[in-house]
């Protein structure tokens, strides 16, 4: 269409020409759309609803010729210049259209008609057709309404007549009733209609049974259709069933025959989408019509077309079966971009979200609120465009892509991303998205993957394809532009490292990914440069973060932030978000103002319409420049006053002068929406049958749901499996209660603070100092790998006796915080959940476990505690007088290398610490988290490991003045993550010249590994290797690093130097 | 180990019979004041959102209230115990003697945790609490104020109940609420401002000018910020100030050899105290380990933050050139470590006097509640200066004749003020 050739005024007339067009069918549409009106009636308007829709409209005129009549336009006559076209019905020719010029006109591609008039009087005769059917149908049912009023008053039955009819007219429709009565009869049990299908059920059923077990195929039995024909199973219905019931048997059979044409197109794996659309459509017109299936083909119906459009997975179509029906798929067809013959199926974000959409509307009439939602306007790219655009670029050699070395993949992937972005579209794709950019508007939008993995593996594979915001502003060329390179790098994402490793990781790697695109309205408003929604969250229908024990797991939980809801979508290590209990939404993780200001949300994500770009902002700088302007301003901030929160008065508020607080009291203080929300919550978990989680966003006035899955987890917070037979004497402690889920693997040091202990304490002094002791020992012990158990509640400001008084930075190394309620006569304590600093926890993933020592069996191995040896006064001597109380326990030393992991299991609510060794697999057989990667840990220290050992037998001694080689951290630890150095201590003794030398030798170590480690994990280092040199001095003095050779805790691994092997002896 | 557990009342007791050896106090006042004249121990049943009840305990124990109505604070705290009340009260009727208010020593609570609340229960918590308790408090009996996790919002509702029993407006009944509500002007700033009352009172003794005094505080919370920000207007500067850094919630110390600038740090800062370091670090502060600012070479320091900070572990620490410590916090410097400090030629001026700030601001809002005429900044600060520059003067006086620290001065000073009007009163 943006031929450069065409002169600009040929361009208009042509855009002129479709419109007029467009708006023919319209009219067109509204003359047949009424079932009404009589079809001559409508007729009439068609044919003068054609002139205005040609290129002449003076000299144009119309006829309609169908059932021997005519319908013209006024001054119709037939002239040389004309166009045609059948109107069929069920492949039958039963009319024809004819549009005529009245005079020549100058000549086009079709005499004087253009390509397109063709086209256009070819889809009003198919409209046409589809038009005299209903009417058809619809006349028939009439027929046999009346055929049933009237068979009250006469003798002969009401169904008779028409019978005979249609044995004359259609015989294979009389065949296929016939034999749908026989079958009826049949399953009322009655003999003779076994006679009639000329074998009883007894003796099939006694063959299928005989053929069980045997190896001889059954014999074929012949067909022979007269008794059918002989009209014999109506008479004998008529002696055994009332008249009223055969005629409703018969008419309903007969409707179901005619939409039959639906589920063999359905089935039919060639159908297009277009033609399935189309299909669709005049199935909907008939079921409108109150055509009634039974529910086992409306079953049939719905998971087929479930299946065809949107996912294979079982039970999502077992629950789908329930929720939608087969008409609902009408809107969403209109939303798939639709080209040419793609037959592909949306995937698994769009599946769950419009399954949620209708269970929430279905249940909207019980309950008005659950239908006061939106969803955005989106558009879908079905899945196979991908390979149409690698097909039409050449690009077939990326599909192999994901079998190569994940070093080169890494290495490629930025040139494949180039390299999409600069590739074509197919014509079509680039016409269907322009489309789609015309009915979305020009507001922001999201370009989103919506591939088959993401159904199979939900969140925890979410987020490993891109999710790309546009500010979609400019003409429309460079908005197009702009979405084209956006599904582009969406596709280029399919062939990224970090998928890729992830498939290979669980062996998904042969799997036919298919990549869905979906494209969706970005919710909420402009306001100055930007673009954004007042507020957005995640809710899920299972809490796993209690805060206080009279949460349940069952009453949810939201995350809310001001904005784009990403910062509410994933952890985010520098703030947090609002987190609130949808059945419990009084109940508020932060109560103390300073609570509630440190705990708020200091950033928000927006869309910088101007720049076109993503941006996250200063939430204190963003309101100086928007200030009360902020869609719903005084629903999410609070205005601090004299230590009161209270909501602002828009009109009244300065954000230059007064304090304001994301805290979104005015939602919580008009609870309606966090009421809805948690109805919506049940609803679909009721809907999904699981415990589902939802993404949503509130634009300032109107809630919108963006997303709807079954819940699932990160690998490392999946209900842990508790083996029942662990042994006994491996169980360090176990919980019964407040369990949340997830894996604690491979911890090697326990801080245990006896209770008791804590409790004889003399002075004040002494019970602070056991504080100090904790945030001391956070600092040596190895991150995450160790553990805290502490009496009471920790960090707590009331009775010291009751609690160690810490604060976060004491405790913010510990992979778990346990807190230990012991029974004070018949009183067990509260615990804390840790709600000093619980958001802390929750963003740094630091699991929170109470334990009930008094009240489990083998709550607590308290004797293993106190008796192993403790290595506090080694560790910190200073304290050596709180040994007492205090136990820092080295797993592996005291338990001859086992380590301790911790299993919970909040499904079971159930948790225990056990012994393990740390090789042991997880006891489902899955692959292990670990804590610092979520995956392939092992290889990461491994090969580091393989590498320092291999430098050091390249060291040369002697010319860099090395004594010794030791390795400490991580690498040593086998706790490596993607991003860990490698540190080396070198005992060094020569001199400045030698030095320099040596510094300079790894120097480029450092960089190569660093590149290596670049190639394997994405992460750039620089330089991998962290050296640090001590003298004999230093080993003299016992500085840090000289220290750590020979440890009692944690030593320096020796390294063998210069063998040129890789020996390494432990020292 | 021995079975002497601790106890934080047994510690104050202990405290109060070291003094009472000193002064030679009789029997009967002994017996008197080293216990609660009397307790209040209730349940409190409250019918939660859930419908159901459930019952929560509820304590006021008044130490004292010879020289006037008690005051003190009320806390929903979850392990509060009697003891730890008993304690507190008895140190607040020593404070308010000390500077010299005509009030008593109170101090309650009850045992709930406010994060297992709604809004609605602890509304309910409060009036409750009130209810019980609605004859013996009030202007002329026992003053309620904020603790923790008990804010202006609870103080009103308390108040609207206190009213609603007695019928009238009686705003004497609470302290610590909004101005807009009844409330003192300077109530945030009384605490920081009090402590430089003090330690420019402390300075003149020292014969240090104080535009040439250079500081190093821990803590950036009000009590901090408030005391930096006159310090510097008095012409001193502010080397280092230690808080918690906004990111990794470690403790940390900013460092600016020509002095801190309160401005910029505030837009650094939360309301609390934390600071963002790396925003700082790129304004210029030098960032140091949370303990540095111990060490550093100033002439006075002010730990301003937490209690137990300044303890045998790390007194050593402290640079030569230090001449002042002055207790923004409760309980900051160790018994020991006081008197390695004193021995160093250290003066410590205690918290009983150098964060009593907060106190007299309340006696001062109830003051205004009483004529319900209220004053403006300048007023308030003034009379907090005079109240407090005679109170150091006198605890001065005393330590210096008597040969005492400024604490065992100030505790003898309050101690004896009670006791004189116990004495009058024919209770001892």
């Amino acid at each position: 269409m943006t031929d450069p050739d065409r002169p600009v005024e040929r361009l208009l007339k042509s855009l002129q020409e479709r419109a007029k067009e467009l708006n023919c069918l319209y009219e067109v549409e509204q003359a047949l759309s009424r079932p009404d009106v009589p079809l001559e009636q409508a007729f009439s308007k068609v044919v003068e609803a054609i002139p205005p829709g040609w290129q002449y409209p003076d000299v144009c005129a119309a006829r309609i010729e169908y059932a021997g009549g005519s319908f013209a336009s006024a001054d119709f006559r037939n002239t040389e210049w004309e166009l045609c076209a059948d109107i069929t019905v069920q492949d039958e020719a039963v009319g024809r259209i004819r549009v005529c010029y009245l005079e020549e006109r100058p000549r086009e591609d079709s005499g004087p008609f253009l390509r397109e008039e063709e086209r256009l009087v070819s889809t009003i005769a198919e409209r046409l057709g589809h038009s005299i059917l209903y009417h058809q149908l619809h006349a028939m049912r009439r027929q046999w309404e009346d055929a049933g009023r009237k068979a009250v008053n006469e003798t002969e039955a009401a169904w008779r007549e028409p019978m005979r009819l249609l044995r004359r007219t259609d015989r294979t429709l009389y065949l296929r009733i016939a034999r749908k009565m026989v079958n009826h009869l049949g399953w009322m049990g009655l003999e003779g209609a076994h006679d009639l299908l000329q074998t009883s059920t007894h003796e099939i059923e006694q063959e299928i049974d005989d053929g069980a077990d045997s190896n001889v195929p059954v014999p074929v039995r012949p067909r022979d259709d007269s008794p059918l024909l002989s009209g014999s199973p109506f008479e004998l219905a008529a002696t055994n069933l009332p008249d009223e019931e055969i005629l409703e048997l018969i008419q309903r059979w007969i409707v179901e025959e005619n939409a039959a044409f639906f589920p063999k197109l359905l089935n039919n794996p060639h159908a297009t989408v277009s033609e399935l659309s189309e299909g669709l459509r005049r199935f909907h017109h008939l079921m409108a019509d109150g055509a009634e299936l039974s529910e086992a083909t409306l079953d049939d119906l719905r998971v087929t077309l479930v299946r065809r459009f949107l996912t294979t997975q079982l039970s999502f179509l077992r629950i789908a079966k329930n929720v939608v029906n087969p008409c609902d798929f009408v809107d969403l067809l209109d939303q798939v971009i639709l080209e040419g013959s793609s037959h592909s199926r949306l995937g698994g974000k769009t599946a769950g979200l419009f399954l949620a959409e209708k269970a929430l509307r279905r249940k909207a009439e019980a309950d008005p609120d659950l239908g006061r939602f939106k969803v955005p306007k989106s558009r879908y790219l079905p899945a196979e465009w991908i390979y149409d655009f690698i097909e039409h670029n050449d690009l077939e050699e990326v599909l192999q892509q994901k079998y190569r070395d994940i070093g080169q993949i890494r290495h490629e992937y930025p040139n494949i991303i180039q390299l999409f972005k600069n590739s074509r579209f197919p014509p079509a794709m680039v016409s269907g998205l322009s489309m789609a950019l015309d009915e979305l508007g020009d507001g922001p939008i999201i370009v989103r993957s919506s591939s088959r993995l993401e159904d199979r593996l939900g969140s925890a594979f979410s987020g490993k394809y891109k999710s790309l915001f546009l500010a979609n502003q400019g003409t429309k060329r460079q908005r197009l532009e702009a979405l084209l390179d956006a599904v582009a790098e969406v596709y280029a994402s399919v062939f990224g490292p970090d998928p890729i490793t992830y498939r290979a990781e669980r062996g998904l790697l042969d799997f036919d990914e298919e990549m869905g695109i979906l494209i969706n309205e970005v919710v909420g408003r402009r306001v100055g440069d930007y673009f954004l929604p007042a507020f957005a969250g995640v809710a899920f229908s299972y809490n796993e973060f209690r805060w206080s024990a009279r949460i349940e797991r069952e009453d949810g939980l939201i995350r809310l932030v001001p904005g784009l809801g990403t910062r509410a979508v994933d952890r985010i290590p520098d703030d947090y978000p609002v987190l609130a209990v949808p059945k419990k939404p009084h109940l508020r993780v932060n109560t103390t103002l300073d609570e509630v200001i440190r705990y708020s949300p200091a950033k928000i994500d927006v869309i910088n319409v101007q720049k076109g770009t993503f941006e996250s902002l200063d939430i204190k700088e963003f309101l100086l420049q928007v200030g009360a302007e902020y869609p719903g301003f005084s629903d999410v901030f609070s205005v601090v006053s004299e230590g009161i929160l209270s909501r602002p008065v828009a009109m009244l508020c300065n954000p230059a002068k007064d304090t304001l607080v994301a805290d979104f009291g005015g939602v919580f203080e008009n609870s309606r929406l966090i009421q809805r929300l948690s109805k919506v919550l049940t609803t679909l978990e009721e809907a999904f049958e699981s415990p589902i989680d939802i993404e949503f966003a509130v634009d300032g006035q109107d809630l919108y749901l963006l997303q709807c899955r079954p819940q699932s987890s990160a690998d490392d917070e999946a209900p842990a499996p508790i083996p029942a037979d662990l042994p006994a004497e491996d169980i360090l402690f176990s919980a019964d209660r407040y369990v949340s889920n997830g894996v604690v693997p491979d911890i090697t040091h326990v801080v245990f603070i006896d209770p008791e202990g804590y409790r004889l304490l003399e002075s004040k002094n002494q019970l602070l100092m056991v504080g100090r002791v904790v945030g001391e020992l956070n600092k040596i012990l190895p991150k995450r790998q160790f553990i805290l158990m502490g009496p009471g509640r920790w960090g707590s400001r009331g009775d010291l006796k009751l609690g160690v008084r810490i604060t976060y930075a004491d405790i913010n190394n510990t992979a778990v915080l346990i807190e230990m309620a012991h029974k004070v006569g018949s009183y067990v304590p509260d615990l804390s959940f840790g709600t000093h600093f619980f958001q802390d926890l929750v963003e740094a993933k630091i699991r929170y476990l109470p334990l009930y020592p008094d009240e489990v069996e083998g709550g607590l191995d308290r004797r293993f505690f106190m008796a192993c040896p403790n290595l506090l006064a080694e560790m910190t001597p200073e304290f050596a007088a709180l040994a007492d109380v205090i136990k820092v326990i080295e797993v592996p030393a005291v338990t001859r290398g086992r380590v301790l992991r911790v299993l919970m299991n909040a499904d079971l609510d159930r948790a225990v610490g056990v012994l393990v060794d740390p090789e042991a697999p997880a006891f489902d057989g899955l692959a292990l988290p670990s804590p610092a990667t979520g995956g392939q840990a092992q290889g990461y220290w491994q090969w580091r490991l393989r590498m320092a050992e291999r430098l050091a037998a390249e060291m040369d001694g002697e010319r860099f003045g090395v004594v010794a080689l030791y390795l400490i951290g991580s690498t040593k630890n086998a706790n490596a993550g993607p991003s860990s150095d490698i540190d080396l201590v070198i005992h060094f003794q020569g001199d400045d010249a030698q030095r320099r030398d040596l510094l300079g030798w790894l120097d480029g170590w450092s960089l190569c590994l660093g590149e290596i480690n670049y190639l394997r994990t994405g992460y750039t280092t620089g330089g991998l290797l962290d050296i640090h040199l001590i003298t004999d001095e230093d080993l003299e003095k016992r500085t840090p690093f000289a220290a750590k050779i020979g440890a009692v805790t944690d030593p320096a691994r020796r390294l063998t130097m210069g063998s040129g092997g890789g020996d390494a002896v432990e020292r | 180990m021995s079975q002497a557990v601790f106890n934080p009342f047994a510690a104050a007791q202990g405290q109060f019979d070291r003094i009472a050896d000193l002064m030679g106090l009789d029997q009967s006042a002994r017996a008197l004041l080293r216990r609660p004249i009397h307790e209040h121990h209730f349940a409190i049943p409250i019918r939660m959102d859930d419908r159901r009840v459930r019952i929560f305990d509820g304590y006021r124990v008044v130490h004292n209230d010879a020289r006037g109505p008690a005051w003190g604070g009320v806390r929903f705290h979850p392990q509060e115990t009697p003891d730890t009340l008993r304690a507190l009260a008895m140190w607040m009727t020593w404070k308010t003697a000390i500077v010299n208010i005509p009030l008593g020593g109170s101090m309650g609570g009850v045992v709930c945790d406010p994060h297992d609340l709604s809004r609605w229960e602890q509304e309910a918590l409060c009036r409750a609490w009130v209810r019980r308790l609605a004859r013996d408090l009030g202007p002329e009996r026992d003053v309620v104020a904020p603790d923790i996790m008990t804010h202006g919002r609870h103080m009103i509702w308390m108040l609207d109940e206190f009213e609603a029993v007695h019928g009238g407006h009686r705003p004497g009944a609470i302290t610590g609420k909004p101005v807009y509500a009844g409330g003192s002007q300077g109530r945030a700033e009384a605490a920081g401002y009090g402590l430089v009352y003090t330690l420019r009172e402390a300075l003149k003794e020292l014969s240090l000018a104080p535009d040439r005094a250079v500081a190093s505080v821990q803590g950036f919370g009000a009590v901090g910020r408030h005391a930096i920000d006159l310090l510097i207007r008095i012409g001193g500067t502010v080397r280092s100030v230690a808080c918690l850094d906004r990111n990794s919630h470690a403790p940390a110390t900013l460092v600016r050899q020509e002095g801190v600038d309160l401005e910029e740090l505030r837009t650094f800062a939360d309301p609390f105290g934390s600071v963002d370091c790396e925003k700082a670090r790129s304004a210029g502060y030098e960032i140091k380990d949370g303990d540095a600012w111990l060490a550093e070479p100033v002439d006075i320091l002010i730990p301003a933050a937490l209690e137990n900070q300044i303890t045998d572990l790390n007194v050593q620490a402290v640079a030569p050139s230090v001449k002042l410590i002055v207790e923004g916090a409760n309980g900051p410097t160790s018994e020991t470590a006081e008197a390695t400090l004193q021995a160093r030629g250290i003066t410590v001026i205690p918290d009983l006097l150098a964060n009593a700030g907060g106190v007299l601001c309340s006696y001062f809002e109830q003051i205004q509640a009483a004529s319900n005429h209220y004053w403006t900044l300048a007023e308030v600060m003034s009379r907090l200066d005079h109240q407090l520059t005679s109170a150091f003067f006198e605890v001065g006086e005393l330590s210096r004749t008597k040969g005492l620290t400024l604490r065992d001065a100030a505790l003898v000073l309050g101690i004896d003020r009670v006791v004189s009007v116990s004495t009058d009163r024919g209770w001892v």
